[in-house]
């Protein structure tokens, strides 16, 4: 018994010592991988860099409806507005939105008012886009962790947020700030003045989306414009790099190595070749490729490519142009958009002012892909294009936007609120039958959604329209 | 009893006891074993009708006083045929035992290495021996326990060299989608990772760790399945624990085992498939069309070009397997040791798939004194090979032209040779990724006894491996037309180090109290700790074509995930013996683990076990030869992933650009007053022994609760994350097992042996945390909003799959699960109407299963099958959805035809409308667009759960063992040549490749999905044994 007594007490002292010598030995769980904290400059070189890749994606998830591009295959859900599942470009937007909500709490702890102004700009962006893909989302119960099951806002109040975080957004940028933003910021490089501009720019795109809509008021547009950008040098745009390609560029060089994609639609093509309309446009072939034979051939969508041979037979973007060369920008809101946004706002007021700023975007586009001042004179002396301010039409202002508007996702905002009224515009070949001849009004809520938070998903079919689009 | 007994004689010292007897003859002797004719200590010596007896000692001599001549002695001893003796007028009765012809597993290996008399537990355990083991030729030790073990559910993940295999025992306990499931896997006492890394990006098939161990070198592997048989182990074995008992040399002259086994794999089973139309869309033929099978009908085109090439089964390889193992082993009384050399070579049935293995084995005991003995081994293991895409490759096969040779593959210049789709050979042999895992297994015991009642043992182990990974995409070639598999090709270089440390030390106590009253108490203390490492560096953008070095990149990224996990525990095990037919066992363990947040990261659970061998106490009738009842209630907590708790930023592994490092919020969110799991089980069994052991009947009731379960829970993105980690649920797991078997026939030189088992596992997700309604465990892509998902639902079974299916008006207001029976609405256009409200269309966890095994030798000839089944679930045939999306399908050979689908209109009545089912224009000038299964069929998920019940012939072994006699004349000791199939499926109701397979691998709890993954195979093995 008496051993049994001492290996009790040594089993004892050794628990005791051991247990101690436990704490510092098992304290090893702080993240080794992964940092606590983030610097504010790391938020805004992250989100700059992923907003501009939202407009990628969102653009990329919607060329097809708006007839910019058209799969080679016959039938390809994109072309025939099937409901596809857009859960990642979803988390991407509101992984761009949670980062922003955390870096405008930072800057506001810190009294860093560019910062969030800029921020705020942001957001007023991101959640732009997404309600215009999707109408009711998530926002006001939404990044802070308060559910997980987050309800959906009605869309025409969230668009009273995004006016809201444009206003809050240009009166903090007015401010003075504790930390100036510098070469983090993607778009602008810490051009504060510009980022103000960019505001209102937002400002104005976001109004116009009523237009015809009770609360509209063309002034307030108008007054957006005005404070907007100035010329193309303040266009919001990242400019990619020699370590990650324009993602466009990837598409066109993918294309080329026969991984199909990029395929350009009959109905763009004959918009710009003389078919549609009387000018031959001089930007056709600074956008996209030709045949081996050097001609512009569209594809259909929804019917394929045909017999045609997967190159050389048609229209396709190719490396090197000026939306698809590797250090491409991907453009974020241009100059030209703002004067088409005027265009149509004076429209119904002061058609010389409305007549100005259509001239005006075109020329700003034409002058963005380096069209040569001959082409560009003749396309702009063109009676069909230069048809004075008597007779613009908002067919006109519509089809001159959508060709400067190229690959963009306010693009189809425009072909909604158009009631996609374009000149010689088809619906697909193989058009879901679900859609009743109809034409796609929204995406379909992404599935990771329907199982995450399907209680508070809307019920609704792709032919309900957003707020602005009645 | 294959086991040695010299095993069993650490164990029963304790048993030492004399009794006092009142006698007037005294008699003595010698028991000695048949096999070997060494001594047998421990053996039990009674007087029958009378409660005296004697136990034999260390050299097996005996004493003990009868009554007169007339008495009977009754040696018994477990593992040997009892034998009577009537004691005449000898005073020296020598006794030589004979190995107990029938095997009941009566010792079995549990907790730390201990072999533990089956008898004395009070829980259901299972082992099996090397025969068992080797006899399938399986080359993972995981699919080796297929279909053996009651409560052991073992998936292969797909016919791949060297693809993972998941083991699950009763039921799944964490509902973590992501969590291990699995057993721990200890290998000679010390704990052995058995993780799987799956690749990034497509899946490549990758191994479960514990394919690196060579089967051959294995003698036993017990199942312990409890949480009562686990407790000593700690949270790592809250699944339940598989002990691998490696083979040891033997006292005695040196033997050689030689074993080489040649096998062939090739397609267990494909899907229906149609051969009558060729590339193109619409019915109509085009020879680079992206469609593979929507075009012409073959013979109406009538062309040698446009012919079906029967693709699907021509794509396939016989797979080739070739393994080779010797093994010495050897030694005396003081010190034995093993040694062993093994080397696997295995091709795919997919072209240019690999995987080798070369092991080599050593280990060795020496018994220094009485009082101090040491063993220990070294196991060193290089594995790896290439890995094709076999996801991809499917999906490839899926889109390839039916009417173009897809073995016509390359150019002459090396590019590839293709109508436009990129053919799945060519991406299957370029597009690799080779692993090389080089590890170390190692472990050291020191075991010393100062006196015969106290034992101080210490077990020190060591796992490492580093595992070197390529992956290599190659780029353009700069030939002109060429198609690349990827317009910038990349390289991707993963180093991986991990090593786990583990500790074991404790104090074992005997006591025998006196003749009623045995006990042993055991105390000790357990230290883990695996460090990992994970760095990659991505390169992409060759410079020069085909020179594959991350510096001939032009963009190149990098990221690195390291982590450690310690744990620390303290742990205490007595067992209570009175008169060795009823038996107490109580444990007690406190862990403390580094990955819980310090507040909650100690936690001690305990378990209590009764077993009572009711046969020794009642009279029975006398073809009862052997009763227990067995009852435990055990609980065992569980940790979490080390590194998890918080929020955290990350820095996307694209940066830097410009010189800017950017962050985001890392949308995984830990729970930071996470708890530890704890799960509580009971069971109760019985296990009954008839005539003479002839038969034997295994029962076992259990049930297993799980609460604060360990979640990551997907969350709406809009929330700021995308995954919270948190207590979120319970789940119960209860079932039944039965084991039944036994020797029906022996007769002369004929024997019959037949083991059964069966088990049921039923479970229930009892609870999910308020706040959350649901938990996304998995979901599979499928075309057109046929998608499935499988979420837990607080009152419903873990694996119900949710999709779309078609609208039934008889359907009850608000029900959840889809009745089949109910009839279909059919819209105006006449097809079946379609709904995306997600419905329960199945689950996939099997309700029954287990495993029939039947052996018959007669002379040296055995023949053995071994047939397993499983029933009661369904699985999302995500092929079936992209069969039908393409016209791949054998159903689509009615693409012309006109059909009045059966179903009710919306105003109730009868469905008459025809419909065409082809592609544009029908015969009744009504344009048809992309035909129904495009436009209907594809999109409804319904269609593709199905039952994915079997039943298999999972080995058939015939074997010749040469004779004795003709033995003397050659310099072999034993010789044995057999010839194996494995894994053919007798019966299921699954129309595609072999329902077992499931793209996600053997890490991840969703397996309702079978994917685009590696087919099944079923494998032919010639195999030979020699032994010098």
């Amino acid at each position: 018994m008496k051993l049994h007594n001492k290996i009790r007490a040594i089993m004892g002292a050794s628990l005791i010592l051991s247990a101690s010598a436990c704490e510092s030995f098992l304290d090893v769980n702080e993240n080794p991988n992964n940092p606590e904290d983030a610097p504010i400059s790391g938020l805004m070189t992250n989100i700059t860099y992923e907003t501009s890749l939202n407009v990628f994606r969102s653009g990329s998830a919607v060329s097809n409806y708006v007839q910019y591009l058209a799969s080679p295959n016959p039938d390809s859900g994109s072309d025939t507005m099937e409901p596809l599942d857009f859960s990642g470009t979803w988390f991407s937007l509101y992984n761009v939105m949670t980062d922003l909500n955390e870096m405008n709490k930072k800057a506001e702890e810190a009294g860093s008012l560019h910062y969030l102004g800029a921020g705020q700009v942001l957001m007023a962006l991101n959640l732009g886009m997404t309600v215009d893909l999707f109408g009711d989302v998530p926002f006001s119960e939404s990044f802070n962790f308060t559910t997980v099951t987050p309800k959906y806002d009605d869309d025409q109040t969230l668009y009273g947020n995004i006016i809201s975080l444009l206003d809050q957004g240009i009166a903090n940028l007015q401010g003075t700030t504790s930390i100036s933003i510098g070469n983090d910021d993607f778009i602008y490089g810490g051009d504060v003045a510009t980022w103000i501009k960019f505001a209102n720019t937002l400002k104005a795109r976001y109004l116009i989306h009523s237009r015809g809509g009770s609360g509209f008021s063309a002034a307030e547009v108008l007054a957006a414009t005005a404070a907007g950008f100035s010329s193309n040098a303040d266009n919001a745009e990242v400019i990619f790099f020699e370590q990650r390609f324009n993602p466009w560029a990837q598409v066109a060089i993918n294309n080329s190595n026969l991984l199909l994609g990029g395929w350009i639609s009959e109905q763009f093509i004959e918009a710009l070749d003389g078919t549609s309309y009387p000018a031959v446009d001089p930007r056709l072939g600074l956008m996209v490729g030709t045949t081996d034979d050097g001609e512009f051939i569209g594809t259909v969508n929804g019917a394929g490519r045909g017999d045609a041979p997967e190159q050389g037979a048609r229209s396709t973007l190719i490396p090197g142009q000026y939306y698809t060369s590797t250090l491409s920008p991907v453009l974020i809101a241009t100059y030209a958009e703002l004067k088409f946004i005027e265009a149509e706002a004076a429209l119904d007021t002061d058609k010389a002012r409305a007549f100005d700023a259509y001239m005006a975007g075109i020329e700003a586009h034409m002058d963005m892909l380096g069209v040569a001042a001959a082409d560009k004179a003749t396309y702009l002396s063109d009676p069909s294009v230069n048809v004075g301010a008597a007779d613009l039409t908002l067919d006109l202002i519509f089809k001159e936007k959508w060709i400067a508007m190229f690959l963009h996702p306010e693009s189809w905002n425009d072909a909604r609120r158009f009631d996609y009224g374009y000149k010689n515009f088809s619906p697909p070949a193989n058009l879901n039958p679900n859609l009743g001849g109809n034409l796609i009004r929204r995406l379909a809520y992404p599935d990771s959604e329907i199982s995450r938070n399907g209680q508070n998903v809307p019920s609704v079919t792709l032919l309900d329209r957003i707020w602005w689009d009645q | 009893m294959k086991k040695s007994y010299a095993l069993s004689l650490l164990f029963l010292f304790g048993f030492l006891v004399s009794v006092p007897t009142y006698a007037q003859q005294n008699i003595k002797g010698k028991v000695t074993a048949e096999e070997d004719g060494n001594p047998l200590p421990g053996v039990s010596i009674v007087i029958q009708g009378t409660t005296t007896g004697a136990v034999t000692d260390l050299d097996g001599n005996y004493s003990i006083s009868v009554p007169g001549p007339q008495s009977v002695l009754v040696y018994s001893f477990i593992g040997f045929s009892t034998k009577s003796i009537t004691v005449g007028n000898s005073s020296t009765i020598d006794v030589v035992l004979a190995t107990e012809a029938s095997e009941l597993d009566e010792f079995i290996v549990t907790a730390f290495g201990i072999s533990q008399e089956k008898k004395s537990l009070g829980y259901a355990a299972q082992s099996i021996d090397s025969e068992a083991i080797t006899t399938s030729r399986q080359q993972n030790v995981v699919n080796a326990l297929q279909g053996q073990v009651a409560g052991v559910q073992v998936t292969n993940s797909g016919g791949a060299p060297g693809q993972s295999a998941r083991i699950i025992i009763r039921g799944i306990n964490s509902l973590d989608p992501s969590a291990d499931n699995q057993p721990l896997f200890v290998v000679d006492g010390v704990p052995v990772d058995n993780s799987t890394i799956e690749s990034n990006g497509t899946p490549r098939g990758m191994t479960n760790r514990i394919a690196d161990i060579n089967p051959n070198d294995i003698e036993t592997m017990s199942v312990l399945k409890g949480a009562a048989a686990t407790a000593l182990y700690g949270v790592r074995a809250a699944n339940g624990a598989v002990i691998i008992t490696t083979k040891k040399g033997k006292s005695g002259v040196v033997q050689i085992n030689f074993n080489s086994s040649l096998g062939f794999d090739n397609l267990v089973k494909l899907p229906k498939l149609q051969d009558q139309y060729g590339q193109g869309f619409s019915g109509e033929r085009d020879d680079s069309s992206f469609w593979p099978s929507w075009g012409a009908s073959i013979a109406e085109e009538n062309d040698p070009n446009y012919v079906y090439q029967d693709n699907w089964n021509r794509a396939f390889d016989t797979g080739v397997q070739f393994d080779n193992s010797l093994s010495v082993s050897g030694g005396n009384e003081k010190a034995t040791f093993y040694g062993s050399f093994g080397r696997l070579e295995q091709d795919g049935i997919i072209p240019f798939s690999s995987w080798n293995r070369t092991t080599a084995k050593l280990s060795g005991t020496v018994t220094a004194s009485e009082k101090f003995n040491f063993s220990g081994s070294i196991n060193f293991t290089n594995s790896g090979g290439n890995r094709v895409p076999h996801d991809r490759f499917l999906e490839r096969m899926m889109y390839w032209s039916e009417t173009t040779d897809v073995r016509d593959y390359i150019n002459e210049d090396g590019t590839m040779k293709t109508y436009g789709n990129t053919n799945p050979i060519y991406d299957a042999r370029f597009a690799t990724y080779e692993d090389d895992v080089n590890r170390v297994i190692g472990n050291i015991n020191f075991n010393y006894s100062p006196t015969d009642w106290l034992m101080l043992s210490y077990r020190l182990g060591t796992d490492f491996y580093s595992d070197s990974r390529e992956e290599i995409t190659p780029g353009p070639m700069g030939i002109d037309g060429e198609v690349a598999l990827s317009s910038t090709g990349f390289i991707e270089e993963t180093r991986i180090n991990s090593r786990d440390l583990t500790s074991n030390f404790y104090i074992t106590l005997k006591k025998q109290w006196n003749e009623n009253w045995n006990t042993q108490l055991r105390l000790g203390n357990d230290v883990f700790e695996r460090r990992f490492d994970r760095v990659t560096a991505t390169g992409s953008n060759f410079v020069i074509p085909g020179f594959y070095n991350l510096s001939n990149t032009t963009q190149i990224f990098a990221s690195q995930g390291k982590s450690i996990r310690r744990l620390v525990g303290f742990y205490g095990d007595l067992m209570v013996d009175y008169k060795n037919f009823l038996f107490l066992n109580v444990t007690g363990r406190n862990d403390i683990s580094s990955t819980l947040p310090t507040n909650n990261n100690s936690f001690f659970y305990p378990s209590v076990n009764l077993g009572y061998v009711f046969s020794e106490n009642f009279e029975l009738p006398s073809w009862i030869t052997f009763g227990k009842l067995r009852a435990s209630w055990a609980q065992v907590g569980k940790d979490t992933n080390p590194h998890i708790l918080g929020a955290t930023f990350v820095s996307p592994s694209v940066f830097p650009l410009n010189g800017q490092v950017g962050f985001s919020k890392n949308s995984v969110f830990g729970d930071p007053n996470l708890k530890p799991e704890l799960t509580t089980s009971i069971e109760f069994g019985t296990q009954f022994a008839f005539f003479n052991n002839r038969a034997n009947l295994d029962v076992t009731y259990y049930k297993s609760n799980s609460k604060d379960q360990i979640i990551p829970v997907p969350i709406s993105d809009a929330t700021g994350f995308s995954s919270y980690i948190t207590n979120a649920g319970q789940i119960e797991n209860r079932g039944w097992e039965i084991v039944v078997g036994g020797t029906p026939i022996e007769s002369g030189d004929f024997r019959w042996d037949v083991s059964a088992n069966i088990t049921t596992n039923r479970n229930e997700v009892k609870g999910i945390r308020e706040g959350i309604d649901q938990i996304v465990v998995g979901s599979q892509f499928g075309y057109a909003g046929s998608t499935v998902t499988m979420i837990l639902k607080e009152g419903q079974a873990y694996g119900n799959i949710y999709g779309s299916s078609y609208v039934r008006p008889g359907a009850a207001e608000g029900t959840e699960t889809l009745d089949r029976d109910l009839p279909q609405l059919i819209g105006a256009n006449g097809f079946p109407v379609r709904t995306g409200s997600q419905l329960i269309l199945g689950n996939a966890v099997p309700k029954l299963f287990g495993g029939i095994r039947n052996q018959f030798s007669y002379k040296g000839i055995e023949f053995s099958f071994l047939i397993d089944f499983r029933s009661g679930l369904e699985q999302y045939d995500q092929f079936g959805n992209f069969l039908s999306a393409f016209g791949k399908q054998e159903d689509s050979n009615r693409r012309n035809d006109t059909v009045v689908f059966p179903g009710v209109l919306a105003d109730g009545s009868q469905n008459a409308k025809p419909v065409w089912l082809g592609q544009g224009v029908g015969p009744d000038g009504v344009n048809y667009g992309a035909g129904y299964w495009r436009n209907s069929y594809r999109g409804i998920s319904e269609n593709f759960v199905n039952d994915a019940s079997f039943i298999k012939l999972r080995n058939i072994t015939l074997a010749y063992n040469l004779s004795p006699t003709v033995l003397e004349r050659t310099p072999f000791r034993t010789a044995r040549f057999s010839v194996a199939a494995n894994n053919i499926i007798l019966s299921t109701p699954w129309d595609g490749f072999d329902p077992e397979s499931f793209s996600a691998g053997a890490g991840g709890n969703a397996v309702g999905f079978t994917g685009l993954g590696f087919p099944g195979v079923q494998s032919f093995f010639f195999t030979l044994n020699l032994g010098l």
